[in-house]
């Protein structure tokens, strides 16, 4: 089995304050992959140092594209990249996205003009193309809008698809952002406290949702969650971190048990 | 090229933009707004000096208070009426606000003080001193003083008082500062009015080499705000920096390269400095969190 | 048959076919004036308001869509004024020649300014773009052999397409050119091009995870405000026939995006309306008025209160009255629809 993510030594501070410290994980393929820690763990620094938004002070983050996008891309005789130093908007590209913990949607657009954001790397069309509404711009427009269409159905939201997105509760909002990683093909999605503000119900249908993600778009996914109820459910492999530390890695039976992973929580929630 | 004569001169107006740029760095500090309308409010209230100089015949230092009070009120009034009450806006709803201030401020100045070009003396009509080759007026040393003296007590202000720490706290981050019970409300009140003041005497300074039309502060406006960008949003300390250097700069680039399009030239320096610092002279990169 | 109507009724849907109606209905205005019904003089400033939309339409790109604000709009347009008088007059290259320089020179200045500004932060765009303006209106002062200084630039009405125009012509060319400004504006912000900016807008950090290179899409934006502006340009001045240095201040910058906040940000007819207010109202309207009519600083205060007021009290805009009206008339349907999906997401 490849492994997609390979988080090497990765090590960022702010400041005084060291977010990150050494910490080392790694994400198999069509895996399920967990990252707990308690408030201010360093979970969402994690993200930012893999998508780019932060350039760690140290470490390395190799991603494995597919063979198809390394080639296209023009890496040959490797089967992964180091993404530190990728500029961020180029991070996608490689087939790696990701959602917000704040939920980052576009209010004012509709549901399947959110989507199409997520589609943006497919949009071949030169800019003057675009401007002038040539032939070959409009194709590609219908094409990549009926595959939006498709990821709205997906996440079952389909029917909302030209509500303005700013009006829609929660729950559609964080299904929205999922459905837009889904334009991009993901070799890997990541996924900043998906369950957070959803009710009992909402939670339950988002685990059946993302093993469906996973089964049917082929990808790994990604997560941080407080929700342990969650996190157990879900995830294949789970890494636990604290004040930017690796603490312990292995299956959600193996962290339940774990004693260094109590100690972290103590005091914290006491429900791992 | 005498280097003193001009250094001296450069001084003198590099304490005109440094007060201005102070204005701008407090508000933007307390209230995130870019205050774009620091010279027409220093236009305005400076106006109003010139006006009651002229119109009462009141001594200069007498007219100065009375712009004081103007550019207090008006300060706590665009605060109170506009800036207060933009909490839900964009930061570019806020700068276009101040944006519209500058034309209200710009149409009410002929309404208010009528039509006339207005004088305004300096505040040492006489006298020059000798250092070495070069001279120095006296009103001249007094606005080199009024810069250095006012930009240092304002330093001594937020670092050792009581509301210059309330000033700092609310500057690094609002929010956390309201909850940790300072007024913030008063605080960018207070940075209002201030940089009001700044405004107004930045204008008192600048008047007796021109006259007083609703345009004279255009420069000082323009400078003020390169000063900012210069020395960097981050510090106070920076765009006062940035404004004795942009003036010092400019006078060199006039005497030796070309008296027309000195100021010109150096704007287009600093904007391809930025491309080297992008955060100016003393700014610290920051990391934008995610 | 009732395909064919369908069809019709899409095509009059189209909003590119309303842009066309809005021209065609903009063109009879020449008609008034010289029929008597409507002074020449009105037509000219509504000549001029139809030049201030396109300006405008610009602003409305970059402050709607990616929430950047730009004060060089007079310096832009100014150039292109010019330029197209050096052209035309100078160097006798002809209308579209004209047009072209002011078109291509001023959107290359922008962008320079623009890459070196943008990098940093967006707000720095303001200021560059405010100095830059300034080192142009010093240009237009000094740099007598281009723009004759503070005598002023005079020129002639243009001949195009081997027809000598007019005033009335001219305006017909203004019209032209405001339909297809608005046409192309509506493809921008209504493909990918639209969405991008507004995914930078709304989050950039979301729309970089997405693939939108912020820096790009930026400048694109600043780019077409700043070709907006120089066709401005030179239309003014073959409207005209002369420019001086003055016209192009700070505060034409200003009232440009006076127009852009009233009429609405993101909204093309509203662009259009809000230039009528900022530049005809007080021209046609606020000096009539007895007593405070000739008022000095008079249209000043009314732009920058209207900004005020709109971005405190009416974010909306224009646009936003229009919408408001149209509610109060009928009722969306899909307002009824978005109500259940509360309901129908819980329930699953
Ligand atoms: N851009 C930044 N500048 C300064 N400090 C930062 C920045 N980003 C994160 N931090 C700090 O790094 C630490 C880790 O933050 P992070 O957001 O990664 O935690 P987290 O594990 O995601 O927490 P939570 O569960 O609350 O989301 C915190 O102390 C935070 O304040
Ligand atoms: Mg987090």
């Amino acid at each position: 089995m490849t492994d997609v993510l390979q988080v090497e030594h990765l090590s960022i501070s702010f400041g005084g304050l060291k977010a990150l410290d050494d910490l080392s994980f790694t994400v198999g393929d069509s895996e399920i992959f967990g990252l707990i820690g308690p408030n201010g763990a360093g979970k969402t620094t994690v993200f930012n140092c893999i998508t780019q938004f932060y350039r760690p002070d140290a470490g390395a983050v190799w991603f494995a594209p597919g063979a198809d996008r390394l080639a296209r891309a023009g890496h040959h005789g490797t089967d992964k990249v180091d993404l530190v130093g990728v500029p961020v908007h180029r991070v996608i590209k490689h087939g790696l996205v990701r959602t917000f913990q704040n939920v980052e949607i576009i209010p004012e657009l509709s549901l399947i003009d959110n989507v199409l954001i997520g589609g943006h790397i497919d949009f071949k069309a030169s800019m003057l193309a675009q401007m002038f509404r040539l032939p070959s711009s409009r194709r590609e427009e219908a094409a990549l809008r009926e595959k939006a269409r498709g990821a709205l159905a997906f996440l079952s939201i389909d029917h909302l698809a030209d509500e303005p997105a700013g009006g829609q509760p929660y729950g559609v909002r964080k299904r929205l952002e999922m459905a837009r990683t889904l334009m991009a093909e993901p070799r890997l999605i990541i996924l900043d406290e998906p369950a957070a503000g959803l009710n009992e119900s909402e939670t339950e249908g988002l685990a059946e949702t993302i093993r469906r993600v996973r089964d049917e778009y082929g990808c790994s996914i990604l997560l941080v969650e407080h929700d342990m109820g969650l996190v157990m459910n879900v995830c294949d492999r789970i890494c636990a971190i604290s004040f930017g530390k690796f603490l312990a890695e292995g299956t959600p039976t193996q962290i339940q048990r774990d004693p260094k992973v109590h100690e972290a929580y103590l005091g914290e929630r006491d429900d791992v | 090229m005498e280097l003193l004569q001009p250094l001296l001169r450069s001084l003198e107006t590099g304490s005109v933009y440094a007060l201005a740029a102070l204005g701008i760095i407090l508000v933007w500090r307390t209230s995130r707004v870019m205050h774009f309308a620091q010279g027409s409010m220093g236009m305005f209230s400076g106006t109003a000096v010139a006006f009651v100089f002229d119109r009462t015949g009141a001594p200069l230092w007498a007219s100065v208070l009375v712009g004081a009070v103007v550019a207090i009120l008006l300060g706590f009034a665009v605060d109170f009426a506009v800036i207060r009450r933009l909490r839900r806006a964009t930061a570019v709803g806020k700068e276009i606000v101040t944006l519209g201030l500058i034309m209200v401020f710009l149409g009410l100045a002929p309404i208010v003080f009528g039509t006339d070009p207005l004088l305004l003396p300096k505040a040492i009509p006489t006298g020059d001193l000798t250092l070495g080759n070069a001279n120095l007026s006296y009103n001249g040393l007094l606005n080199i003083l009024l810069g250095v003296v006012i930009a240092a007590v304002l330093f001594v202000v937020l670092q050792k008082t009581k509301i210059g720490l309330a000033i700092r706290a609310t500057a690094s981050n609002e929010s956390t500062a309201r909850l940790m019970g300072i007024p913030t409300k008063t605080v960018t009140l207070l940075a209002w009015a201030t940089a009001g003041v700044l405004g107004m005497l930045a204008a008192v300074m600048i008047a007796p080499t021109t006259t007083v039309t609703p345009t004279f502060m255009n420069t000082v406006q323009v400078t003020a705000l390169f000063a900012c960008v210069l020395g960097g949003f981050q510090t106070f300390y920076g765009p006062v920096l940035g404004a004795y250097l942009i003036a010092i700069a400019s006078n060199f680039l006039k005497l030796s390269v070309s008296s027309v399009w000195g100021d010109q030239i150096l704007y287009l320096l600093i904007l391809v400095f930025l491309l080297v610092r992008p955060n100016g002279l003393v700014g610290k990169t920051y990391l934008k969190k995610v | 048959m009732s395909n064919a109507s369908a069809m019709a009724v899409r095509v009059a849907r189209h909003p590119h076919v309303r842009f066309l109606v809005f021209g065609a209905v903009l063109m009879t205005l020449p008609a008034l004036a010289s029929s008597g019904i409507m002074m020449t003089s009105t037509l000219s400033t509504l000549g001029f308001t139809l030049i201030y939309a396109i300006v405008a339409m610009g602003l409305n790109l970059l402050l709607g869509y990616s929430g950047l604000i730009s004060l060089g709009t007079a310096g832009f347009m100014g150039l292109g004024a010019y330029l197209a008088a050096y052209v035309q007059d100078d160097l006798g290259l002809g209308f579209w020649v004209a047009v072209l320089a002011a078109l291509i020179v001023p959107t290359f200045i922008g962008l320079l300014v623009g890459v070196v500004s943008l990098r940093v932060r967006s707000i720095y765009l303001a200021i560059a773009t405010l100095t830059i303006s300034e080192i142009l209106l010093k240009t237009f002062e000094q740099a007598e052999w281009f723009t004759r200084g503070t005598a002023g630039k005079q020129s002639s009405y243009p001949v195009v397409l081997g027809i000598q125009t007019d005033r009335s012509s001219m305006f017909f060319i203004i019209v032209v050119a405001l339909v297809l400004v608005m046409m192309l504006t509506h493809n921008i912000v209504h493909g990918q091009l639209g969405r991008a900016l507004h995914a930078m807008r709304s989050s950039e950090v979301a729309a970089q995870a997405m693939g939108v290179n912020v820096l790009t899409y930026k400048l694109f934006a600043f780019a077409v405000a700043t070709m907006y502006a120089g066709l401005a340009g030179a239309l003014y001045l073959f409207f005209l026939k002369s420019s001086y240095p003055s016209t192009w201040n700070l505060f034409l910058s200003l009232n440009v995006v006076a127009m852009v906040v009233v009429g609405g940000l993101r909204s093309i007819y509203g662009t259009v309306a809000g230039a009528f207010v900022i530049f005809a109202v007080p021209e046609l309207i606020l000096k009539e008025l007895p007593v405070i009519g000739d008022t000095p600083g008079l249209p000043y205060i009314f732009s920058g209160v209207l900004i005020v007021v709109v971005i405190m009290f009416f974010p909306q805009g224009l646009r936003g009255l229009t919408d408001l009206l149209r509610g109060l008339v009928t009722r969306r349907p899909s307002a009824a629809a978005s109500e259940q999906a509360p309901e129908e997401v819980a329930a699953r």
